[in-house]
């Protein structure tokens, strides 16, 4: 089976093959190991793969995993296939997208209107801290997503833009 | 003076638990307000009495001064600990209990008053000669406040007159983002204290913040009880405090500290306040701010002088004499509190929210957790991210710092980001090592103090853990092990 495995915002074509007890992995189009993975009920455990080796601490909710390993602390995210097609079909650099979770204080846009990179279009707060989300290139504004007072998860959509009208 | 029977603890959290701690080896019966989204908390686990709040968001709950007051009536209870941030430095609150008959654990209104307002509390400094960093203030300057801040020079901060906790200030190091900072402060300060009035300070490039913890009764004596170094910060929020301060000269210790104390004596000051000031590179010090309240760095001075500060605050208020004369106060080792906060290091320190589906905590004599969540739950935006505060203690600082690290090793938090690994870098710096602190340090280290670079075995190995711990990624028709299972279905 193979998925789409996302890492510090890089993406990773997985492939696991076998079955438990005797399971191979491939990463992308690399050479195709042997895996031995056991993570005990008090999240110790260790994965190996071919001749490397670790000892990791890792819990999971949903498609995530949450694994300290290496004096760092990963999460990985499995994409669902769905939302694999639907985020490659989308395109995204149109959309400004929460960098927290929050409550929107200001909208500076409105539909329809042109901005220009760089221009304020939005002020959230979370926990006390503004922050102003300013256009990443020029545009005219297609979808603003919240109203001032909403609150958001973070990753959301806030403001999507389109590309500006031609001058006649 | 008030006879205290019965503490309520308007606040939530670590420093509820701290606080209760106290009131239980006192023998005070204690009662907690809680919005609904803290039921689970342990403090409500630990209060013998528990009155549930409500309000338009958490944290107004925790600001309704009328359902507080209710809960004290409904308990019987003749006291209240404000903690630290929420009604901690509101006179009127204190005020308001005053009316009710109700103590208040920490300072007279009118000192509240004074400090709480930083303007206030710069004019009461040029009074009385207090030393000062070039400032202006909005108040005096009016329409021309961007042309006097000007003037100063730069860098510049602006800061929020009613502020505290590092919100609402900005820093200017070009000119032409002066305009736009003062917007910025003025509107993070109406936010988040319900005042717009900013004032502009010069900031001292490589300076350390360095505090003095005082404690006054209501018979005329005052105490210092040494200083902490609180130069680690990010967001202008620190994250790691220590004592004493490392490097500091004994006579400008003594100068820090008795100017603390005259300080607190002028201001009329009662009970356990902190006074912080800068200390430039040259050895000169500003009077920073004067907090009125408990700070949520006092433990490092509990591990160094073995005082229990909530217990001396609960003594003062009741009317007693502080239990200790200066030359009394011994301090002892070293401290150092490295504070645990939900957030990104790599993303600028912004907050993360998740579910703690793993939270543990490290354990042992030489490390002291004050800690307020518990494995299960949820870290939301509704609050201040802080999710723990580890306190070690060494014979020296090298020892300190040792324990440190090996207290973050024992510490495990998945589901929800932390600067656990960020803590322990910081820790392990040549730089932190030695005592070169300033409150650029981060900034200035920002390189060295990045995430080790994952190799492509390392990364392999990771994808593969991920990979063979989710259900739906193995062929379903496949028999399911028991530890995938388990792995699988957390909290589902």
């Amino acid at each position: 089976m193979r998925r789409r495995i996302d890492l510090l915002d890089e993406h990773y074509a997985v492939t696991v093959l076998g079955q438990p007890g005797e399971q191979y992995l491939q990463v992308a189009d690399g050479e195709t190991q042997p895996v031995v993975f056991n993570v005990g009920a008090d999240c110790h455990g260790s994965i190996q793969l071919g001749d490397q080796r670790a000892d990791i601490q890792m819990a999971t909710k949903g498609e995530t995993a949450y694994i300290r390993a290496f004096e760092r602390t990963f999460t990985l995210r499995i994409v669902d296939p769905v939302e694999q097609a639907a985020q490659e079909a989308g395109g995204s650099t149109n959309t400004a997208r929460a960098p927290m979770p929050g409550t929107v204080v200001e909208v500076e846009v409105a539909v329809g209107e042109a901005v220009s990179k760089g221009q304020p279009m939005i002020t959230i707060e979370s926990m006390k801290i503004l922050m102003v989300i300013t256009a990443t290139r020029d545009g005219e504004v297609s979808h603003v997503h919240f109203a001032p007072g909403d609150t958001f998860d973070k990753n959301a959509d806030l403001v999507t833009l389109k590309e500006k009208k031609e001058e006649e | 003076m008030a006879n205290i029977t019965k503490v309520l603890i308007a606040n939530r959290g670590e420093i509820a638990c701290r606080i209760l701690r106290s009131l239980g080896q006192l023998n005070i019966p204690s009662v907690m307000v809680y919005h609904p989204v803290d039921a689970d908390s342990p403090a409500v686990g630990m209060a013998a009495e528990a009155v549930k709040i409500d309000g338009p968001t958490p944290v107004a709950a925790y600001l309704d001064v009328e359902q507080i007051i209710g809960a004290c009536k409904q308990t019987g209870a003749d006291a209240i600990h404000p903690g630290f941030g929420f009604l901690a430095e509101n006179a009127k609150f204190a005020r308001r209990l005053g009316e009710e008959r109700i103590a208040f654990i920490g300072p007279l209104p009118e000192t509240i008053k004074l400090m709480g307002n930083k303007v206030a509390a710069r004019t009461f400094c040029i009074e009385n000669d207090f030393p000062l960093a070039p400032s202006v203030a909005e108040a005096d300057a009016g329409k021309d406040f961007a042309e006097h801040a000007r003037e100063i020079g730069l860098p510049l901060l602006i800061k929020a007159a009613a502020g505290g906790g590092g919100k609402g200030m900005h820093i200017v190091r070009d000119i032409k983002d002066l305009t736009q900072s003062i917007q910025l402060a003025k509107g993070e300060a109406l936010r988040a204290f319900g005042s717009d009035e900013v004032y502009a300070e010069r900031y001292v490039e490589q300076s350390r913040h360095i505090e003095v913890q005082v404690l006054a009764d209501h018979h005329g004596n005052v105490l210092h009880l040494g200083e902490r170094e609180c130069s680690i910060q990010r967001r202008f929020q620190k994250i790691i405090e220590e004592s004493p301060a490392p490097g500091l000269p004994p006579r400008l210790r003594e100068r820090l500290c008795a100017t603390a104390v005259v300080i607190t004596q002028k201001a009329g000051y009662r009970n356990a306040g902190t006074v912080e000031f800068i200390l430039t590179p040259d050895g000169e010090f500003y009077f920073l701010e004067m907090n009125t309240r408990l700070q949520v760095e006092h433990p490092v001075t509990e591990m160094v002088t073995g005082l229990d500060l909530v217990e001396l605050q609960i003594r003062v208020a009741r009317g007693e004499t502080l239990p200790l004369k200066q030359e009394q106060v011994k301090i002892e080792g070293h401290a150092i509190e490295l504070r645990l906060y939900a957030e990104d290091p790599e993303n600028d320190f912004l907050p993360a929210t998740g579910p703690l589906l793993v939270y543990r905590m490290p354990a042992g004599k030489a490390v002291r957790v004050e800690n307020g969540f518990a494995e299960g739950m949820t870290v939301s935006s509704a609050f201040d991210p802080m999710l723990a505060k580890l306190i070690v203690y060494g014979s020296n600082r090298g020892q300190a710092i040792e324990r440190g690290l090996s207290a973050l090793k024992d510490t495990l938090v998945l589901g929800v980001t932390t600067n656990a690994d960020y803590l322990a870098r910081i820790l392990s710096h040549p730089a932190y090592g030695c005592g070169q602190v300033h409150t650029g340090f981060i900034p200035q280290h920002a390189k060295d103090l990045r995430s080790p670079p994952l190799g492509e075995e390392e990364r392999n190995l990771l994808l593969a853990a991920a990979a063979l711990s989710n259900r739906g990624f193995i062929d379903p028709a496949f028999q399911v092990p028991e530890p995938y299972r388990f792995l699988g279905n957390w909290r589902n």
